[in-house]
């Protein structure tokens, strides 16, 4: 009887310990208790589609802020995403995660050009933006900086500085966890699946 | 006698041309991006195997309007663009200009396809020229 307690209280310690343990990533950082709740933000995305907390419910969502006049840093992360997405074996993870690219220069990035964007690296990819205040409204909590740079003169030409990171959202739209730039597929494809498995 | 000396001297007046000849340009190849986006990044392996420093002052084409050399860098946690003004190859060193760092911004006339190639001058520093031809990758 006090071995069958003994056994039974084992169990429930490694099953306690298991359980809140927090998750180690390999290319991250996992929140864990720390996840915070998003506030309500309103974007517009690639199909003309409001984009808000709501839509971020039910799926792991990897958010990657940029602009599509970046020929460097926005095609080689939103590559890697891809490949990532790729090197996924469980299709029941990959199916659990949706990729935002979200552009931080909206006055260029129509809905029309994100659409021709996300689609040329995976047709899965999900493309949004809002005017500056707005998207502040998700960027402040998720604590990604970025800055349009003065347009003078030549209005079509000029730069955005923008934060490299990936964010990771988890299923009740809280901000899980953090991709540092640069980001490496398989590592997160092998990150992403535990947490998705243990969840 | 005489003859030896010009010949000399030939060969002392072609060591820059034999120095530019030693530069080993490798994997040059330009992003593809969607027909909308206007900017591509262009990327190559330099090794010079000189005795002397290279320069790399412009480079030009006729199917771009302008290209610069520009470098992604990270400060205050955003990424950001660098102009540079030219590309520095020491003597017996590598430059690698790649995704995420040192890349050419190239700004064609007409939207790129995967496979073309295009054909880039590159000017030094004692205003001499060298052609080459980067491939455009997906």
């Amino acid at each position: 009887m006090i071995a069958l307690a003994a056994l039974a209280i084992g169990f429930g310690v490694s099953w306690y310990l298991a359980s809140s343990r927090p998750i180690q990533l390999e290319s991250g950082t996992w929140f864990g208790e720390q996840a915070r709740a998003l506030a309500d933000f309103e974007l517009t995305d690639h199909r003309n589609l409001p984009l808000t907390r709501a839509e971020l419910t039910g799926k792991w969502s990897l958010m990657f802020f940029g602009f599509t006049h970046c020929p460097d840093i926005c095609p080689v992360t939103l590559q890697t995403l891809d490949r990532m997405l790729g090197s996924i074996d469980d299709a029941d993870v990959s199916a659990a995660l949706q990729v935002y690219f979200v552009s931080v220069d909206p006055y260029r990035d129509t809905p029309e050009r994100l659409a021709e964007y996300v689609a040329y690296f995976n047709p899965a990819f999900i493309g949004a933006s809002a005017p500056p205040q707005k998207l502040r409204q998700l960027t402040g909590p998720l604590g990604i900086a970025h800055q349009v740079h003065q347009r003078s003169g030549d209005s079509e030409n000029y730069g955005v500085d923008h934060s490299g990171a990936v964010v990771l959202i988890n299923p009740q739209a809280e901000f899980a966890g953090l991709f540092g730039a640069p980001q490496d597929a398989a590592a997160m494809a092998r990150d992403l699946t535990r947490i998705v498995e243990h969840h | 006698m005489r003859l030896l000396l010009t010949l000399l001297l030939t060969l002392l007046l072609m060591i820059p041309f034999l120095v530019r000849a030693e530069l080993v340009l490798e994997d040059a190849w330009i992003q593809n991006l969607p027909p909308s986006v206007p900017v591509r990044a262009g990327y190559l392996t330099i090794t010079n195997p000189s005795a002397a420093t290279v320069r790399i002052v412009g480079l030009r084409g006729e199917a771009f309007t302008r290209i610069e050399i520009h470098r992604s860098t990270m400060k205050d946690g955003t990424m950001q663009m660098e102009s540079r003004s030219a590309l520095e190859i020491e003597a017996g060193e590598t430059l690698r200009l790649e995704p995420g760092g040192l890349h050419l911004m190239m700004y064609p006339r007409q939207p790129t396809r995967p496979g073309d190639s295009y054909r880039v001058i590159l000017e030094f520093g004692d205003g001499e020229t060298r052609n080459l031809d980067m491939v455009v990758r997906k």
